[in-house]
């Protein structure tokens, strides 16, 4: 049985921060859903909350065994968690991209934007007709891999707390899991499923995402901190 | 670093290539994921097919609960209170996990063409009878090979030693296998395959949506023709992909012991991260270079 006092406030503000990092790295990872499988759009051909979910959980298996060994360490332990999502998502883009390139045969392309804000290469003349856009160019690849340092530094922070209040491993991963996942599909109804990355005029959508996330978060940080905390 | 570690690790990577590739191919035989949205087009804009059509969920969740339930499973078997051999315990639980999966597969291949019969569209059931079989099959390699994987990742009589219990890293790795999978392979059946009528080189216009291909080289096109044009790329590059994953993620607190050399794992992941940012760009540069610029492209903006 424990008190809420001002060390359970501090879990559930990371909590919180963890939780707004998911909702905020949803938007920076580049994912057309459905049209990009056809090549058909830019971005990763699956969806928000399944990407953003496969890099953000890679990195808790990394944060996880990072908190075995160093339970104190909490900046190294969720710094793992952003390099096991980064390592995830930057494969999984560039894998993504050998098939973009040498199985149908199209080059990585923007849609939103004429010119690639980081390398100035020009779009259009490379998007193929009746499509807006295919695979996974510079400034989205880029982007991707902020969200999933986002993703992984979110999940994990939000592991940690868990960990610090309970210390067993298996419910804290499995909570986090699920913090996670709200978050991520919070942000993903925010962005209707599809976003280019960063460069894409729907990241301006970003603040509504932080308000809901914010609000989510709260109360299901405050609930998840008393069940674990055992109150 | 011990030798026994480093070679564990290259089984986990061999492990996640092969759990790769099944997992594609058994999403391409099944049409589930992404290019399953054209399957479920095409007869409703008038081409009625033979094609295995399973939309059970996006294939994240579908894997991590198939992993999770082979997992879970063999950890019961291995327990105490029957005590049989881990290979055997993960044998009989990758096997209810493919039971699953067919069970899921079958109901979902009725359901759907069942309500597409306004369309003229069958339901056919040889090709139930012989691509849920063969769905099965891969189902079953992949979940073996993924709590495999998680079981190396935490036997207590085995060096790496993972704090999570085995059906939380095998749920874990089991989503993560379907992001990957649904994200690379399926583009090369999704974008390529299914539109193999349209010239190389051009993602699908807009305008040609469920226009896919019906025939095959002999007779009318089956789900297991696409498993094997996709079993020329698509599978191998998602096995590649998810051993890329498996491999670099475990490599470094190998090769760096988390517990005093952490932060060189971190370092070594960040460099790494950055190699496949430079490898991107340089793909992208020949992707452009190899194809040039569309010669339909009639804007202002010069290539």
């Amino acid at each position: 049985m424990s008190t809420f006092d001002a060390t359970t406030l501090v879990y559930v503000f990371q909590i919180i921060i963890g939780g707004l990092l998911v909702g905020v790295g949803v938007h920076f990872v580049p994912v057309g859903g459905a049209p990009a499988a056809m090549a058909q759009a830019t971005g990763v051909g699956t969806g928000t909350v399944q990407l953003a979910t496969g890099s953000g959980l890679t990195g808790l298996i990394s944060a996880g065994l990072m908190m075995s060994v160093a339970p104190d360490n909490m900046l190294l332990i969720v710094m793992s968690g952003a390099v096991g999502a980064m390592i995830m998502i930057n494969v999984t883009m560039l894998v993504g991209n050998w098939s973009y390139v040498y199985a149908v045969g199209v080059p990585p392309v923007s849609g939103k934007v004429d010119y690639d804000p980081i390398t100035k290469d020009p779009q259009p003349p490379y998007i193929a007709p009746g499509t807006v856009g295919h695979g996974v160019p510079t400034v989205s690849y880029v982007s991707g891999t902020i969200g999933g340092l986002m993703g992984g530094a979110g999940g994990s922070l939000i592991y940690y707390a868990l960990m610090n209040i309970n210390g067993i491993s298996g419910l804290s991963a499995f909570f986090a899991i699920g913090i996670f996942v709200v978050n991520a599909v919070i942000a993903s109804y925010n962005i209707q499923g599809t976003i280019e990355g960063f460069h894409d005029p729907k990241f301006k959508r970003l603040p509504k995402a932080i308000q809901s996330c914010f609000v989510a978060t709260l109360i299901i940080g405050i609930f998840a901190v008393l069940i674990h905390g055992g109150v | 670093m011990d030798m026994v570690s480093m070679g564990l690790l290259a089984a986990m990577g061999a492990l996640a290539t092969i759990a790769g590739t099944s997992e594609d191919l058994e999403s391409d035989v099944g049409s589930q994921s992404n290019p399953n949205s054209q399957v479920q087009l095409a007869a409703q804009v008038g081409h009625t097919h033979r094609i295995y059509n399973k939309a059970i969920s996006g294939e994240p969740p579908s894997n991590a609960l198939y992993a999770a339930l082979a997992a879970v499973t063999a950890s019961v078997l291995m327990s105490d209170v029957y005590g049989m051999n881990a290979f055997f315990s993960i044998a009989v639980g990758a096997l209810v996990a493919a039971v699953f999966n067919g069970i899921l597969s079958m109901t979902s291949y009725m359901g759907r063409n069942a309500s597409q019969a306004r369309f003229d569209q069958y339901i056919y059931l040889d090709v139930l009878r012989s691509h849920t079989t063969t769905i099965m099959a891969h189902a079953y390699i992949t979940a073996f090979c993924v709590v495999a994987i998680s079981y190396i990742m935490t036997a207590p009589w085995l060096p790496i030693q993972h704090p999570f219990p085995l059906p939380v890293i095998a749920f874990i790795w089991g989503l993560a296998l379907g992001a990957i999978g649904s994200s690379t392979g399926d583009v090369h059946y999704g974008a390529e395959r299914q539109f193999q009528q349209y010239p190389f080189g051009a993602g699908l216009n807009a305008a040609n949506s469920g226009d896919i291909v019906t025939k095959g080289e002999a007779g009318l096109r089956s789900s297991i023709d696409n498993a094997w044009f996709c079993a020329k790329f698509g599978g191998p590059v998602t096995g590649l992909a998810f051993g890329l994953i498996v491999f670099l993620d475990n490599w470094r607190t190998t090769v760096f012991d988390p517990a005093t050399q952490g932060w060189y794992a971190v370092l070594i992941g960040i460099l790494i991260v950055i190699l496949l940012n430079i490898g991107n760009r340089l793909l992208e540069i020949r992707a452009k270079k190899m194809y040039g610029p569309y010669p339909e492209y009639a804007g202002e903006i010069k290539a």
